[in-house]
């Protein structure tokens, strides 16, 4: 095991007073915070932190720790806490969390510290499994019957004091209109309790995943529909995929690009309803026009009496 | 097979590892997570999303050691966050399909 030095990883000096520990530690902690900051590293640097604060901010731990570290700790060298260490004094109750702190905390600190375990203060609860989350990708089609996915996932299992990960397998019932963002709970499937209590909870993150031709904005859809400037221009009628599968669709005579048409009740399903869709056209050129197409446009050009720049005319 | 479940009750959230009573009411008084049904605290039902900000709103306020009113701050400004993010996202999807 490795030898921490607390004050190192603070960036303090052996006897700052609580001020400016509080300050480092805060200063710190805005920086690695897994909210506040979601490089992957963060969340390693941040226990380190908050381990380190936890030690040094309590008079009776420092000055533990002090005494540890005067006699041979040096931090990357091999520790191992002195014969009977642990046997010195009783629980100081452990101010506790969710926290899991280094072997190197718990070889000092470990068992007669944890609070509740002995002498602490009387435990009203019975303490619950870890929850755990899990983001689960969903596909649009899939949010509008409700389908059993099977999903893959870590659940962290102390055994011994140590923490592993074990694979777990669960076929899951995934509710209709579920949306993007949206957090749903299946009891009972996160980690199991370390004492006598029930199962932590495991809670899907859902994501829906992009679309090749819809776009989602609440419980609406969005598909973009090419159309030949001609077609914007006469009108015609089309062919067009929904999530449910092809309809007939009316372009009227002199539509606009980025126009948007609305299907009613084509969209995603809610709890508390059904989604539209919405058709937005585009008008596309053609990639190439040869001589006789060339001929045709220029006619076009000569006769039409359209300025497409006419809110332009007034600037100067 | 799994069912999901949408709501968790006032009593259950606490069971969760180290969240007290006290902790949930505080956070539900600053208007930092909802209960969506019940009358008194013991009626409480939250969903999975509430949950969600609960939990980090506890953590934060432990972890960063501020006070409730900084803490619904932030929660306020990580949901617009999130919510901007998404949005973003949406947007720059749709226009690229049209351009």
């Amino acid at each position: 095991m490795e030898f921490k030095d607390y004050y190192q990883i603070l960036g303090i000096k052996e006897d700052a007073d609580l001020k400016a520990i509080k300050k480092a530690y805060r200063k710190l902690a805005l920086k690695y915070h897994p909210d506040m900051n979601a490089a992957d590293n963060a969340e390693e640097k941040f226990k380190e932190i908050a381990e380190a604060y936890e030690v040094v901010k309590d008079p009776k731990r420092r000055t533990e720790y002090d005494e540890l570290r005067k006699y041979g700790g040096a931090p990357g060298q091999g520790f191992e806490p002195p014969p009977g260490w642990q046997n010195q004094r009783g629980g100081n109750g452990f101010s506790g969390g969710e926290q899991d702190f280094s072997d190197f905390f718990n070889s000092i600190f470990g068992g007669h510290d944890r609070g509740f375990q002995q002498g602490g203060r009387p435990k009203t609860r019975v303490n619950k499994g870890q929850d755990v989350e899990l983001e689960v990708p969903i596909f649009l089609e899939d949010t509008l019957s409700a389908e059993a996915k099977t999903i893959e996932f870590l659940v962290p299992s102390r055994v011994n004091g140590q923490v592993s990960q074990i694979k777990k397998t669960l076929k899951v019932k995934i509710p209709v209109g579920v949306s993007d963002g949206e957090r749903v709970r299946i009891k009972g499937q996160g980690a199991a309790s370390q004492g006598k209590g029930v199962n932590g909870d495991l809670y899907l993150h859902i994501r829906l995943v992009p679309h090749p031709l819809f776009d989602v904005q609440g419980h609406n859809l969005f598909i973009t529909v090419p159309v030949a400037p001609w077609e914007a221009a006469l009108g015609t009628k089309i062919t067009m995929p929904t999530l449910t599968g092809k309809i007939t669709l009316n372009i009227a005579k002199n539509s606009q690009s980025g126009q948007k048409l609305r299907v009613k009740g084509k969209g995603l399903k809610s709890k508390t309803g059904v989604g539209d869709l919405f058709a937005v056209i585009k008008v596309v050129m053609p990639p190439s026009t040869d001589e006789q197409i060339n001929t045709l446009w220029q006619q076009l050009a000569d006769s039409a009496s359209f300025d497409p720049r006419a809110q332009w005319s007034n600037e100067k | 097979m799994s069912n999901v479940i949408w709501n968790i009750s006032f009593d259950e959230l606490c069971q969760s590892a180290h969240i007290d009573e006290e902790l949930v009411i505080e956070v539900v008084e600053y208007g930092i997570a909802e209960p969506v049904a019940g009358q008194s605290s013991q009626d409480w039902l939250f969903d999975s999303t509430n949950v969600h900000w609960l939990k980090k709103a506890i953590r934060l306020s432990r972890e960063m050691e501020i006070d409730w009113v900084a803490v619904a701050m932030v929660i306020e400004l990580l949901k617009q966050k999130e919510a901007l993010e998404r949005e973003n996202k949406q947007l720059h999807q749709q226009l690229a399909r049209f351009l």
